[in-house]
């Protein structure tokens, strides 16, 4: 392992927490955050290395390879199911009350507009908030850093009119 | 944007900041994951870790004493019934009866007629050892096996055993190795016998030497205890070294033989797949006489021994034990009916584990041989290893247990 790349080790414990969240805000459960968060990290350690510091940032490459495993679990499992409840509104992890009172209070609740939210704007939130710079978010997303930010501050009034809504 | 268009937002910007940074995974996530990944990966990727900053550094070592290649004299264990105690399965595989006969590096194998003739011995163990913590299964849950054994995971926590079958070993005595751990010279003399030369620069603790030659690097590391490791090589070449067209056995085969490093000891040849990497893995025996073979295996209890990675029919990497000197001695065996009550005593070798306790009939018991660390020396001892499966919230497991095979008046742990 050349000496300019940490080892994965210190790269996991500092991501883990953040990719997991980011993760969540995209799936309807707990279980299949972690299985993603899973896949996430298994793939990056096997690609590890062949990470090259001087082409990306560590948090960029692991959201990247999160990003496309989460797009992964949808094509893999379909999105209709998804859409379906973001239809109709239908809270998520129903079927797990003892877990969905401890995700209320991890801000669950905030976390399942954001994932109703467009794909696209949904990313946007969940790169931003999960520490990436607009930078990072446009690259990852395959747009300048000033498109990043339009589109993350129109994410943002989306998100705020659907918390109104409902949590008037 | 209104002040208070303002204000909200920047609220629910807030809100977001915690929301995800309060959004984790639940306890025991991280260090279940962290094993799985640790228990997925190869054993050398373990100690190319526990070495990592010293492996890529710069190195000043001596040159290399001039050659001075011992040719070996391989004493050949006698390899007859093979006594399987149970099932031993081992996936597709073909057994190579790999040729004694010279071996760089001065291997040797010694035997010494005095029964317990290396004294009271450690015993070996699985699962967790101290100081292993991050490179053992998780003391609280299963971890997900290297592929040889991808469909089962490997559980260590307590568990009711049970047994029903019979256990029948037919041979008082067992054989122990014992090798001395080898210099910094030791390594240099196997370097110089495969072609290679010392690199420049200090080698770090833990390894012996970093090596050249025209097509590979060398790098020669002492054992480790955790993971639990023989004193080991990491070849790579400098460009795929290819056998266009060969068969991965095959052009693992011949790879080592070309470069010297064809192992002495009797294997049996595994091909695996792992992502784009096919893997020969050479899965090392030790001769029990008057029993057969039995297979070295790790912490896990996962047969392992030497590793060929080809990428085509390019090899990528070699890693496998350094050759050494071994003795060996004979020492009473445990009975049968003593290590079944041992292994129905031990309701777990490691801590914490599924609620309720799972209920678990061992089905197969097998002769094994475990590396046991003991500071100047290693041992390489035999024991019984027992398992079995069990299903728990649709997950399989696999419950191993290990007792040791020397007899508890011999032991000193």
């Amino acid at each position: 392992v050349p000496t300019d790349r940490p080892p994965f080790e210190d790269l996991y414990r500092d991501f883990l927490g953040r990719i997991y969240a980011y993760v969540r805000a995209q799936v309807t459960s707990s279980a299949d955050a972690e299985d993603i968060t899973a896949q996430v990290f298994m793939n990056a350690f096997q690609a590890y290395p062949r990470f090259e510091t001087r082409n990306t940032t560590p948090a960029a490459w692991l959201f990247r390879i999160a990003r496309n495993a989460t797009l992964d679990h949808f094509r893999a499992h379909g999105r209709r199911e998804r859409l379906q409840r973001t239809v109709e509104h239908q809270p998520l992890d129903e079927h797990d009350p003892a877990g969905m009172a401890e995700d209320r209070i991890r801000y669950q609740a905030l976390l399942t507009y954001v994932a109703r939210l467009p794909e696209r704007q949904r990313d946007a939130i969940s790169l931003r908030h999960s520490g990436l710079t607009f930078e990072e978010v446009g690259v990852l997303m395959k747009c300048t850093e000033d498109a990043a930010k339009m589109l993350y501050h129109r994410a943002l009034k989306v998100l705020r009119e659907s918390v109104k809504e409902e949590m008037p | 944007v209104s002040d208070e268009e303002d204000r909200e937002l920047q609220a629910l910007q807030r809100q977001l900041d915690d929301a995800f940074q309060t959004t984790r995974p639940r306890g025991g996530f991280e260090d279940e994951l962290w094993a799985r990944m640790q228990a997925r990966r190869p054993w050398w990727q373990r100690v190319q870790a526990a070495f990592a900053t010293l492996i890529g550094g710069v190195r000043r070592i001596p040159p290399a004493p001039a050659a001075t290649v011992a040719v070996l004299l391989v004493l050949v264990i006698s390899i007859g019934l093979l006594g399987s105690l149970g099932h031993r399965g081992g996936g597709a595989s073909s057994t190579a009866g790999l040729s004694e006969g010279a071996q760089p590096g001065g291997a040797q194998t010694h035997f010494n007629p005095v029964a317990g003739g290396f004294g009271q011995l450690p015993s070996p163990v699985l699962g967790p050892g101290p100081g292993a913590a991050d490179m053992n299964p998780p003391k609280e849950a299963g971890v997900r096996s290297p592929a040889a054994s991808a469909a089962a995971t490997p559980y260590f926590g307590p568990a009711d055993l049970v047994w029903a079958d019979e256990l029948n070993v037919p041979i008082s005595e067992v054989p122990v190795f014992r090798y001395m751990e080898p210099s910094a010279q030791d390594a240099n003399r196997f370097a110089t016998s495969v072609g290679a030369a010392a690199q420049s620069g200090q080698p770090g603790p833990g390894v012996l030497g970093s090596y050249s030659a025209p097509d590979f690097t060398l790098t020669v590391a002492s054992s480790t205890q955790s993971p639990k490791r023989e004193p080991s090589y990491i070849l790579t070449p400098k460009a795929g070294s290819s056998a266009a067209g060969a068969a991965a056995a095959d052009a693992a085969a011949a790879y080592l033989r070309s470069h010297g490093l064809m192992p002495t000891w009797q294997a049996t040849v595994i091909v695996e797949q792992a992502g784009d990497i096919v893997r020969v893995r050479y899965l090392r025996e030790f001769a029990v006489p008057g029993s057969g073979s039995a297979f070295l295996i790790d912490s896990l209890g996962e047969r392992y021994g030497l590793e060929v990675d080809l990428s085509g029919s390019a090899v990528v990497q070699v890693v496998g034990p350094m050759p050494i000197a071994m003795d060996t001695a004979l020492y009473r065996i445990t009975s049968s009916g003593q290590a079944v009550q041992s292994a129905l005593a031990s309701g777990a070798s490691g801590g914490g584990g599924i609620t309720p306790t799972p209920t678990v009939r061992l089905t197969s018991a097998e002769i094994v041989y475990s590396l046991v660390w003991a500071g100047d020396h290693s041992f390489y001892e035999p024991a019984y290893l027992f398992s079995g499966t069990f299903t728990s919230n649709g997950v399989t497991y696999v419950k191993r247990v290990l007792v040791p095979a020397v007899d508890p008046s011999q032991r000193s742990s």
